[in-house]
């Protein structure tokens, strides 16, 4: 049976290849901080994945322009290991081992999404990894205990709870009849979740609740209960295909309703793609280009906007804000740690209090961050069509009064 | 004999020694033991018997789920583990962790094999590409449906219970590569001694005609089930492994994952050689080679890399390597190959 020898072989090929393969990168190398990072640069997230990249190439791009980061006296410049998790959770588990075990990587950058960075807290966690991640908004990321991770974003809960508010405002302070219709992922869910809460504590009542698939793009069925019983808000959540289907399916079954409440319409670029068709959406923001915080390194979010579609091409939505602001959170921590040491970093992590031109950062002990409110904008179009997104809440920020109800598609 | 002997023996030794040689690839080792799992077991329906499966991913994402619902269930109220998400979180102890594991492991092999019993009595006498279009139908229905069970998480997905703190960092990585390790010996024993009996026989006679086999007296249908059955159980072990290393449990990504996991079964089999005992082993240690290497080098690219593997298995390895193998050394899969004679034919041409 000589076929034994071809498998011992094979077996002892394995064994070399796996032995010389292995490529070790320290955590900092000459003077480079190496962080390391999964992505969804395919799959179903592959547009906000590729967002948060470029949120991260940008801001170390500046930050290294700009002096890099002081640690012990010497300056030290940032580089990032990417791979691609596919958007699939058991890939990114998969990969955080693999660059924590195999390239050494001792500090991480969150990848995009709740449901992957649910897969990869608890790797870090085993580690000792810090990770500043700026996508998994996912509530229950907080409640676990985790001690080395920092969120720079406010909970997803919290996305979509100032529309019901508002909508409860206006109409007299009267709960309102909710339609909602939800993606199956983390995210997603928890975006529902919130709404929960916000419709018991306004005593309003939710007449439709859906559940849409993960690969969406269809959402009619739920958009005729929404013709047939007449809600006075609608809510949609499903990352970015999410916002593209409902505006896309609203607009072709000239579906009214006073309120479109949605999220991901900057990443989605919905007035863009859709111009007048997503007017009135009123979408969930971390960040919006008009807030007025303020930093060292981006100036003003007005200014991001502006070197980010001069770098990329396009207006950058909050994905890649938030994206480029856990990088200064990492750039400011190593400097008070004065060290890489990653308990010290950790700590000094744990004790962040800044203002970047994404917002102020504070992290609460769950690792979320506490000193940010949401805005949500809402998408306005000029008589020529040309559409753009204006903050309409909290009023503190507002820089347009919100246009409610919505006019009926037969009076557009 | 002894030859054989001599290889198990190295490939056990290879097997414990692995995760200490080679520390940091600890979960793509274990992640291979899985994955040879899968493909061995794919390779019952799918070589021996000629029915082509996409259903197996149900019984893999059976088993996680079942696994990681026991491990907490027996400690801790479920309902309250996996509300909104996994909001509250109960810490288990290391006596808790491994009970529950060890039971979970039991309930997710047992539980598959029953539902495959079940399942293929009613669907096993279909045949042909009617067989394989039902069973895909069947991992996504369970993607869908589970994706909408709230004590299992529905859309928020499962986080499964933090190993406990023993034994430093590493004991989490040796645990689950051992587990795994120990489900791919368990399963290449078990596979191989089916494979010994009459009962491979029989299974390649429904595999070359079906309606001969029944003709014959044979019960095709209980040793369709049989078959099922076996790969199930199976198939439910290596998911509740899968939960447990992963550590999140998503319906449709990491469980009910038929996109992924459900075809790369049958591709690592298609490539190793369907119908042989080795086959899939070899096709799933080739193909987990190829596809880390690819993601490390061809990043962004790394699926276009495989499509093209893809095809050059298809054109080049239309039997798999170990088919490929077979046709290139004849003599050393014992069969005589009279060279006059097979000149000659050649002449003939």
């Amino acid at each position: 049976m000589k076929i034994k020898n071809i498998i011992i072989t094979f077996v002892s090929a394995i064994a070399i290849l796996f032995s010389t393969s292995v490529v070790s990168f320290a955590k900092v190398v000459g003077d480079k901080i190496i962080l390391g990072a999964a992505i969804s640069l395919t799959g179903k997230y592959s547009s906000n994945g590729v967002h948060t990249q470029n949120g991260y190439n940008m801001a170390v791009d500046r930050i290294n322009s700009m002096g890099g980061v002081k640690v012990g006296g010497k300056t030290y410049k940032f580089d990032i290991i990417y791979y691609d998790d596919e958007s699939n959770p058991k890939r990114a588990a998969q990969l955080a081992e693999r660059l924590i075990s195999q390239d050494g990587v001792e500090f991480m950058l969150g990848p995009y999404s709740s449901g992957l960075t649910k897969a990869i807290a608890p790797v870090t966690e085993k580690y000792g990894v810090p990770m500043v991640e700026a996508n998994g908004a996912s509530r229950s990321l907080f409640t676990k205990g985790y001690k080395y991770l920092f969120a720079v974003l406010a909970p997803a809960n919290l996305y979509l709870d100032v529309a019901i508010r508002t909508a409860v405002e206006l109409n007299g302070g009267k709960g309102v009849r909710i339609a909602q219709a939800f993606e199956q992922d983390a995210f997603s869910q928890d975006v529902r979740l919130g709404i929960l809460d916000a419709a018991k504590e306004t005593g309003s009542e939710i007449i439709i609740d859906d559940k849409l698939p993960k690969e969406l793009n269809d959402m009619a069925a739920t958009l005729v209960k929404v013709k047939q019983m007449k809600p006075d808000v609608l809510v949609v959540s499903g990352h970015t295909k999410g916002a593209l289907t409902a505006i896309r399916q609203i607009a072709e079954m000239k579906v009214d309703v006073p309120m479109l409440a949605m999220t991901h319409c900057d990443a989605a670029k919905l007035s863009k793609q859709h111009g007048k068709n997503s007017q009135y959406a009123l979408c969930a923001s971390q960040w919006h280009k008009t807030l007025t915080y303020k930093d060292d390194f981006f100036k003003d979010g007005m200014t991001y906007a502006a070197d980010f579609d001069k770098e990329f091409g396009y207006d950058p939505p909050y994905q890649s804000a938030e994206s480029s602001a856990a990088l200064l959170v990492f750039k400011d921590a190593f400097e008070r740690a004065n060290s890489f040491d990653q308990k010290k970093v950790r700590d000094a992590l744990a004790a962040t209090n800044m203002q970047t031109f994404y917002g102020n950062i504070k992290f609460a002990p769950g690792g979320q961050n506490v000193d940010k409110p949401m805005v949500l904008f809402q998408v306005m179009c000029d008589g020529a069509g040309k559409c753009e997104n204006k903050v309409v809440a909290p009023l503190k920020w507002a820089s347009a009064e919100l246009i409610h109800p919505i006019p009926k598609w037969s009076d557009r | 004999m002894n030859k054989n002997v001599l290889l198990y023996a190295v490939i056990i030794i290879f097997g414990l020694a692995a995760p200490f040689v080679f520390p940091a690839f600890k979960v793509q080792l274990s992640i291979l033991c899985v994955l040879i799992v899968l493909a061995t077991t794919w390779n019952i329906q799918g070589g021996e018997m000629g029915y082509n499966t996409f259903g197996n991913i149900l019984f893999y994402g059976l088993g996680m789920y079942l696994c990681a619902s026991v491990q907490v269930g027996m400690f801790f109220p479920l309902a309250e583990w996996t509300e909104s998400g996994g909001e509250k979180t109960f810490v288990h102890t290391p006596t808790q962790f491994f009970q529950g594991m060890a039971a979970g492991l039991v309930v997710a092999a047992v539980v598959p094999t029953i539902v495959a019993g079940l399942i293929g009595y009613a669907i096993l006498g279909l045949r042909g590409h009617y067989f394989a279009i039902c069973t895909l139908g069947l991992g996504v229905a369970a993607g869908e449906i589970s994706g909408g069970i709230e004590i299992i998480g529905a859309g928020q997905g499962f986080t499964t219970p933090p190993f406990p703190n023993v034994g430093g960092l590493e004991a989490r990585g040796e645990f689950f590569y051992f587990l795994s390790f120990g489900a791919l010996v368990l399963t290449f024993i078990a596979v191989r001694a089916i494979y010994s009996t009459r009962f491979r026989l029989i299974l390649n006679a429904i595999r070359d005609n079906e309606d001969k086999a029944e003709a014959m007296g044979i019960e095709t249908m209980k040793y369709k089930i049989i078959g099922w059955m076996v790969s199930a159980f199976f198939c439910g072990l290596a998911g509740g492994i899968m939960g447990g290393l992963v550590g999140y449990i998503d319906s449709t990504d990491v469980a009910f994952d038929g996109r992924e996991m459900g075809v790369f079964m049958v591709l690592m089999a298609i490539l190793g050689g369907k119908g042989t005992l080795w086959g899939p082993v070899i096709g799933a240690t080739a193909f987990h080679i190829f596809k880390e290497g690819f993601w490390t080098f061809f990043l962004g690219w790394q699926y276009v890399a495989l499509g093209v593997l893809i095809v050059v298995i298809v054109i080049y390895f239309p039997e798999g390597i170990m088919g490929w193998l077979r046709e290139k050394y004849p003599e050393r899969f014992g069969e005589v190959v009279d060279e006059a004679d097979r000149k000659a034919q050649v002449e003939l041409k």
